[in-house]
């Protein structure tokens, strides 16, 4: 049984079809992106995930049920889903120890979540004295509040720093790869998750685009960079003794597999080969997920 | 049903980790205080034919005490902002996070609004028993509790405060948007509950109403000069309290429960 399972899920909002017909899962002890530009229907799908929806036909599982089935949710799933959601009033700390309470947790364990992510320093200030990136660190910290196995993120990087980005990526690696959870995270921001994520679900105006693992979306053929140069003739002859793969698409440039641009340039120069151009391709996954962010 | 203890004691501790509730309690007390204020420098002073008893009578402290129950707009605000302010700041999405069945928040929400209201009800006690037991002795009264009937003006106060936390509560899961909420409570007992209580012509309808209800529970029986209310009789006016709440339970929930939190 998948932690996540989301089948055929339907959901509109008066005239708008917010997720129409969206089907995927996720499995223990990986990372899954949902991708999509905004407006797509991540949060729907989430939210629906969460029961704060309802959708309108379809189903949305948490392991095997719906949210809520069981009496104490936040043992078994743990939601971050806007950094706005907080009394500015209370401190980090007082808005952790509510839902503990709520949750008939212990109030260590708002301490030990303050510590996970790193507020401790800040945890008796007032939430409206946080920056966008604490108030990221402050949900996620009442996800992990009651040790959940499956972890569901809408747009968990949004305000971060790029320090923080990569606190983020680590931390979401540990809990699907160290610690066995299944982490969905969504994202409109390809290179947020693309270093951290297994598998990648792609949705743009409702309905899914591309899913697979992070190795079959972005494999085409191995890395490809395009080099140009008025020496073809001889830097052709030198990449292929250095290993490399090419294919000629006119006469200045070339299509090179098999070596990185760096490795491409040193051989130049030892040849005293002037380049110029050198370009990393779009893997497949940009390119799609580009198709769709820009196509508008 | 076993979660509401926990439920509500989060829900008290929503509200006592912001700083709503003691700035309320000022205010509250401040009011209280103005109105006793009055109360003693018009004590036997006779106006356009009606007076109002001298201090040192068990009529006075009667009025007086009763004056407490003025205290339930405050109290009816801090229940619609306990209420509307989850929406204003979106902190709904994890309150039903953590419990999904949403009636059992609302449950928890009502329950704390009327400890919160009777707690309220104890200070405005307290509040008035520290100034007007003072006045009244320092007149050359006696303060007597059977006398003015303090007693049962004081459970009318509790049980008025704590029922209209309570209604603030559910109209705030009613309107949900805060500025809304503060604007009806504060039309409905200032416009509409005092012209229905304060003009006897119309009791028929007031003595229907909240405050009316609140009235009769205190069996307040003095003539203002516009002529004697005819209140329902304390019990009835009890039950008619614990009517609207329960109808006010029952519509917030009902508006709560199947709503999208988007």
């Amino acid at each position: 049984m998948a932690a996540i399972e989301i089948k055929n899920l339907i959901k509109s909002f008066g005239p708008v079809k917010a997720v129409d017909g969206v089907s995927f899962s996720v499995e223990a002890g990986s990372v899954t992106g949902y991708l999509g530009p905004n407006g797509a229907g991540k949060t729907t799908t989430l939210r629906s995930l969460l029961g704060l929806v309802t959708p309108d036909s379809g189903e949305a599982l948490v392991n095997g049920e719906r949210y809520g089935t069981r009496p104490r949710p936040v043992t078994e799933v743990g939601a971050v889903l806007e950094a706005t959601s907080f009394h500015p009033g209370r401190t980090a700390r007082n808005h952790l120890r509510v839902l503990c309470t709520a949750a008939g947790l212990p109030d260590a364990r708002a301490d030990e979540a303050l510590e996970q992510v790193g507020l401790v320093d800040a945890a008796d200030k007032r939430v409206a004295g946080y920056s966008l990136g604490m108030r990221q660190r402050l949900a996620l910290a009442s996800a992990l509040l009651g040790r959940p196995r499956v972890y569901i993120l809408d747009e968990p990087a949004n305000g971060l720093d790029p320090a923080g980005i990569e606190w983020l990526r680590g931390f979401l690696r540990h809990l699907a790869h160290d610690e066995g959870a299944a982490v969905l995270v969504s994202s409109h921001v390809l290179a947020e998750v693309e270093q951290t994520v297994d598998n990648v679900v792609i949705i743009a105006r409702g309905r899914l685009v591309r899913q697979g693992s992070l190795a079959e979306l972005t494999s085409n053929g191995g890395e490809v960079t395009r080099v140009r140069t008025a020496q073809a003739a001889d830097l052709v002859p030198a990449l292929e003794a250095a290993g490399a793969a090419i294919e000629r698409v006119d006469d200045g440039l070339l299509r090179v597999r098999g070596l990185d641009a760096e490795t491409i340039g040193r051989v130049a120069m030892d040849r005293r080969i002037v380049l110029t151009e050198v370009a990393q391709e779009r893997s497949d996954l940009q390119k799609v997920f580009l198709d769709l962010t820009e196509g508008r | 049903m076993s979660h509401i203890p926990g439920l509500v004691r989060a829900e008290l501790r929503k509200l006592f980790t912001t700083r709503l509730w003691w700035i309320m309690l000022i205010v509250t007390l401040l009011l209280v205080g103005v109105s006793l204020g009055f109360l003693m420098a018009f004590a036997g002073v006779s106006q356009n034919g009606s007076a109002l008893p001298a201090l040192d009578t068990a009529q006075w402290t009667e009025i007086a005490w009763a004056g407490g129950s003025s205290a339930g707009i405050f109290v009816m605000i801090l229940g619609v902002v306990m209420m509307t302010s989850e929406y204003r700041y979106q902190t709904i999405t994890g309150t039903f996070l953590v419990t999904p069945r949403r009636g059992l928040v609302i449950v928890a929400k009502l329950v704390a609004g009327l400890i919160v209201g009777a707690l309220f009800g104890l200070a405005v006690l307290v509040f008035q028993a520290v100034t007007v037991i003072p006045a009244v002795t320092l007149a050359g009264g006696e303060f007597s509790l059977s006398a003015s009937r303090v007693p049962q003006i004081s459970v009318g106060i509790l049980a008025t405060l704590a029922l209209y936390a309570l209604f603030g509560i559910g109209l705030g899961a009613l309107v949900r948007n805060q500025i809304a909420g503060i604007v009806a409570a504060v039309v409905w007992s200032y416009v509409v509950e005092s012209i229905f209580t304060a003009i006897p012509a119309l009791h028929g309808v007031g003595k229907w109403l909240p405050a009316g209800a609140a009235q009769a529970l205190m069996s307040i029986d003095v003539d203002t000069g516009l002529g004697r209310p005819e209140w329902l009789p304390a019990w009835a006016g009890a039950l008619v309290l614990v009517a609207y709440g329960l109808l006010f339970a029952a519509v917030a929930t009902a508006t709560t429960v199947r709503r999208d939190i988007t």
